[in-house]
């Protein structure tokens, strides 16, 4: 027996069970790339999206035993790591989190209805080769307020339903839905004026010319 | 007396470009989410397909928001490298251990 004469707190993870280390790895080994392609796409960078699927992880392994099963194993984790991106980011300085309006999206003139993302005609999959709209594309949801941005990445990018992502997000399917809009049009104009202002340079070169 | 009233009406069904004004246009904006997503009621889309059919902007408009939710869907992230996983897997374990 030990000769500790401290007792044991009953929550001390060096005393965990090998069954629990053991479904911990089959957790890890089945979700850890889902996790951190979730927290790049959330993080933008890739050490930060690093530390979000370590944080996610460990707070899944200590949690592990009040997981119930009542909803997908994605699903919990999903929620895990975007509470774990709220406070990591809240540590962070100058992310700016302010409510989206639409009317900020609402063209005021034919011009920037008829703004177009310079595809160029190709398929997304073809689009996206292009480095600098990748580029582009990245900044515009790293641009994004995090709660918008975490709807769009879980629905948009994630492929969850709206019901899922409420979920995930403690929000109803209205809610939801109503923050994925304003997140698409806040992509589009980004996008789009990137593509005007690229308009806009060459014309001016030629002019020059 | 006929002919009087005759002209009256054409002329008021005749539409001048854009005649419906931006706040159809509104309407229409904010349901164009859920229109991509198919999840607007059945007469709901009739009138937003309709609106797309007959204003040239609503409809640019709508392509490049489609563009956007297609290129959402299409962009690539990196991938971990094995010896990351491994070792990242290590530093949870130790980290949950130690406490």
């Amino acid at each position: 027996m030990s000769p500790l004469s401290t007792p044991h707190k009953p929550n001390d993870r060096s005393l965990l069970p090998a069954r629990t280390s053991k479904s911990f790895d089959s957790l890890y080994r089945d979700h850890v790339d889902l996790m951190y392609r979730f927290a790049n796409r959330l993080c933008g960078e890739t050490e930060a999206a690093k530390d979000l699927v370590q944080e996610t992880f460990l707070n899944a392994y200590r949690g592990f035993k009040k997981f119930r099963g009542d909803a997908q194993v994605s699903t919990w984790l999903y929620t895990i790591a975007s509470r774990a991106c709220l406070r990591m980011r809240r540590r962070r300085k100058g992310e700016p989190d302010r409510e989206l309006s639409l009317d900020e999206f609402i063209p005021t003139s034919d011009g920037e209805f008829r703004l177009q993302i310079p595809v160029d005609g190709l398929s997304p999959e073809e689009a996206l080769q292009n480095k600098e709209l990748r580029q582009a594309l990245d900044d515009a949801i790293n641009k994004l307020p995090k709660k918008y941005r975490m709807v769009l990445v879980l629905r948009d990018m994630e492929g969850l339903s709206a019901k899922e992502v409420g979920t995930v997000m403690g929000l109803n399917e209205r809610a939801v839905k109503s923050r994925l809009h304003r997140a698409r049009l806040f992509v589009r104009r980004e996008l789009s004026a990137r593509g005007m202002t690229e308009t806009a340079g060459a014309q001016d070169r030629l002019s020059l010319e | 007396m006929v002919k009087r009233t005759a002209p009256r009406r054409s002329a008021r069904s005749a539409p001048k470009a854009h005649e419906h004004g931006r706040r159809r246009c509104l309407r229409i904006l904010r349901a164009l989410s859920a229109f991509i997503d198919d999840e607007l009621s059945d007469d709901v889309c009739m009138e937003v397909r309709r609106h797309l059919g007959d204003c040239p902007n609503c409809e640019d408009f709508v392509a490049s928001l489609r563009q956007t939710v297609s290129l959402c869907r299409h962009q690539p992230t990196p991938t971990l490298s094995s010896a990351d996983r491994a070792r990242m897997r290590e530093t949870i374990l130790q980290t949950a251990g130690g406490r």
